[in-house]
């Protein structure tokens, strides 16, 4: 039987691998012309809606493009781009710290400088910082998500307790939803992504809230982590779990379960990022969400929300079409790109002044961002991948008494050291 | 690891005397071998070139994307015995590949036993028992995933049934993880040895159970004297089957648990993922490869070595 089935499997290992050399590169030049646009991109769900509106501002031009998840984006625009058969548009993710981000891109000279571009100038700061590399701008970042408490307002109002704004409240306010039965956030750890979000909250306030320079010392070799209020922000994070703020099992709880406790009302609420709302509303469609600020400290004027830039797009620096390439993006970040995409992704624009009408339930995202009070997601400023991972498998080994929060940053630091 | 069925069967067909004819001698003979030279010229061209290719940057340090890099020489080699997850990865590589070989089979040689007897519902069970093995992988662990939940079924039939204390937290326990991560093979892929068991108990002519059972033999004495050296062949394919694809885990491990909670469950091939398309240090990475593809072949070969010498000396 074994025997028999090998030059089938041959065969048929053949035939798959003959056909995916032929797909595999974009039809980059194959159809060629001046109207045609390439484009990869992982907005799956929104870029389908500003590829339409663009095709239609622009009669005769035709936008071929392709989707898919992250992870299997960041494999095949490597090799696109290594092989030189990448798409003239791409997603780029913003600063450092992933395989397909803005550094790591334009390090070796694949993306084309769009500091000629006139929404260059206007980024605000927190965003310029990671949409650059070397002082030029890169990455067409059309939007940002921020990090904090989502509610459950039905199951507020049902446990009768409102959003705390201060640390000693946040305790309070677990110790009284755990004795009502009903923990206060839901938490799915087991997703290892999923461990950063509610210290990224915390280190927000405490760090960055004393020293908006830290990164900069970082890079200087002036601060590290173990010796920062990163180990404040670790303990505050493991009081939490102490206190009872989150379920029983974190580790065992995936995303999925996390969001089905908190949108159900079995939890008060969940600490995730603003994208986590359109999630939770296709659960509990009657439901209401509200994002505030995770409080950290006692001074609720003090307290800083994470909040990122998303995945951008770039231009290829050889691509087959420019022109239409750099039309593209300008569309992307004219105002009526960016709220088509924002508007899908239930995120918020990232420049100012687009008229866009912000959803209630993130509008103390936008006050913090219109008062300069954000901080960009932290791994976007690390110099490589590995210390975010160690981070992720890291809190994972705390939380199951594999690890203790000393090591972990220290871990952190040896990563950081080791450059990129 | 593929077997020449051919050799093993009796030549019923050919006249103990006769000069055989010769179109049943040219029926017999074994094809030339350049027959075989287009399937491995593409085969070299398609996997084994490219391979061996890719076996040249385990000792470089590319990223998998700059052009430039540089020779490292063994350093991706002497780094993963300093790096604490590779060598962890590789314990629970053995790990896992060794309970799950022990256990699928066992479980696997009991089902056969069970469907081979003269139970009425054996052909509904035997169904039944191999239907998780067609079932793609990535769709069992996720199914798994939220069984074992803590608040999944697993939890919640222990608790009905009074077991408590038996409750866990199957994927979110270091402890515990590895196992559910095994358990969860298992119960996919017993069935799957079940069915090869089968094929062997059912080849076991009944003649000799009789007359064995004449001579006064039990069935423990049975089993143990008859059925079991004629079941050589079905156990060296399982365990071979076994083995290597426990050695090689990937989709279940990486649905079930991502490697965690932290690198609890890490096998080589999800640390090689890892490395490669998370971290983009693709040198090293396929230097963990290269260990990964040396550990199956050496042991898959010395099991067949020892697999097959045991079929010569039982049959």
């Amino acid at each position: 039987m074994k025997t028999r089935k090998l030059p089938v499997l041959i065969a048929a290992l053949t035939a798959g691998a003959v056909l995916a050399a032929c797909s595999g590169g974009t039809k980059a030049g194959s159809d060629g012309g001046s109207k045609t646009l390439t484009l990869a991109s992982v907005d799956q769900g929104s870029v389908e809606d500003v590829v339409k509106a663009f095709e239609k501002a622009n009669p005769g031009v035709k936008v071929r493009y392709t989707t898919s998840g992250a992870d299997q984006y960041q494999q095949q625009i490597r090799t696109q781009l290594s092989s030189g058969t990448a798409p003239d548009v791409m997603s780029v993710w913003p600063g450092n710290g992933n395989p397909g981000a803005t550094y790591v891109l334009a390090k070796p000279g694949y993306l084309r400088d769009l500091s000629d571009q006139p929404w260059a100038a206007k980024m605000p700061d927190a965003i310029k910082s990671v949409a650059q590399y070397e002082g030029k701008t890169y990455n067409a970042i059309f939007g940002q998500n921020g990090i904090g408490a989502v509610y459950n307002q039905q199951a507020m109002a049902k446990a009768g307790l409102t959003p705390p704004d201060t640390w000693t409240k946040l305790l309070a306010f677990c110790k009284a939803a755990k004795a009502k039965g009903t923990p206060a956030f839901a938490l799915g750890n087991q997703d290892n992504w999923v461990t950063q979000l509610v210290l990224y909250a915390l280190v927000a306030t405490t760090v960055y809230g004393p020293d908006r320079d830290f990164d900069q010392k970082m890079q200087a070799g002036q601060a590290t982590f173990a010796q920062s209020p990163w180990t404040t922000a670790l303990d505050k994070y493991l009081t939490m779990e102490k206190t009872g703020c989150f379920q029983k099992n974190p580790l065992g709880t995936n995303y999925e379960a996390s969001q089905a406790l908190a949108a159900t009302g079995k939890t008060l609420g969940i600490i995730q990022g603003n994208w986590v709302i359109a999630l939770l509303k296709q659960q509990n469609p009657q439901g209401t969400f509200t994002l505030r600020a995770l409080p950290a400290i006692d001074d609720p004027a003090e307290t800083l929300i994470p909040a990122a830039a998303g995945a951008g797009y770039g231009v290829n620096a050889k691509a087959k079409n420019e022109e239409l390439a750099l039309k593209f993006v300008n569309f992307v970040m004219s105002p009526e790109g960016m709220n088509l995409f924002v508007k899908k992704q239930g995120g918020l624009p990232s420049l100012p002044d687009t008229g866009y009408a912000v959803d209630p339930s993130l509008s103390e995202l936008s006050t913090f961002i219109g008062a300069d009070r954000t901080v960009p997601f932290m791994d976007q400023l690390w110099p490589n991948a590995k210390v975010q991972q160690t981070m992720l498998s890291g809190l994972q080994e705390i939380f199951s008494g594999q690890s203790t929060p000393e090591k972990l940053l220290d871990e952190m630091d040896a990563d950081y050291k080791a450059g990129s | 690891m593929t077997l020449a069925p051919h050799e093993q069967l009796p030549d019923h067909d050919r006249p103990p005397d006769a000069e055989p004819v010769p179109k049943v001698r040219r029926a017999r003979t074994t094809p030339p071998w350049w027959f075989a030279l287009p399937a491995l010229v593409l085969f070299a061209f398609v996997v084994l070139v490219p391979s061996v290719r890719g076996v040249y940057y385990a000792f470089t340090d590319w990223d998998g994307l700059d052009p430039d890099f540089s020779f490292v020489g063994l350093d991706n080699f002497s780094a993963m015995f300093r790096d604490a997850d590779a060598v962890q990865a590789i314990w629970h590589t053995l790990l896992i590949a060794v309970s799950i070989t022990v256990v699928q089979n066992a479980v696997g040689l009991l089902l056969a036993l069970g469907v081979n007897s003269a139970i009425r519902s054996r052909n509904v069970l035997r169904v039944f028992l191999f239907a998780p093995a067609v079932i793609t992988p990535i769709v069992t662990a996720y199914l798994w995933r939220n069984l074992l939940g803590p608040d999944g079924a697993v939890n919640s039939l222990l608790g009905a049934v009074g077991l408590d204390g038996w409750r866990q937290d199957w994927l979110g326990s270091p402890q515990v993880a590895l196992w559910s991560v095994v358990g969860v093979i298992v119960w996919q892929f017993a069935g799957y040895s079940m069915v090869i068991f089968l094929a062997g108990l059912q080849s076991v002519p009944k003649e000799i159970h009789e007359a064995a059972a004449i001579d006064g033999a039990g069935p423990v004495r049975r089993f143990w004297s008859v059925t079991r050296p004629l079941l050589a062949p079905a156990l060296t394919i399982n365990l071979m089957l076994s083995i290597i694809g426990g050695i090689k885990l990937f989709d279940q491990v990486y649905a079930l648990t991502g490697g965690g909670p932290g690198h609890a469950t890490d096998t080589l091939s999800t640390l090689i993922y890892k490395d490669a398309f998370t971290l983009g240090e693709f040198g090293y990475s396929i230097a963990l490869a290269v260990v990964l593809t040396i550990i199956v072949a050496v042991v898959s070969t010395g099991q067949y070595l020892v697999l097959a010498r045991n079929e010569r000396a039982v049959s």
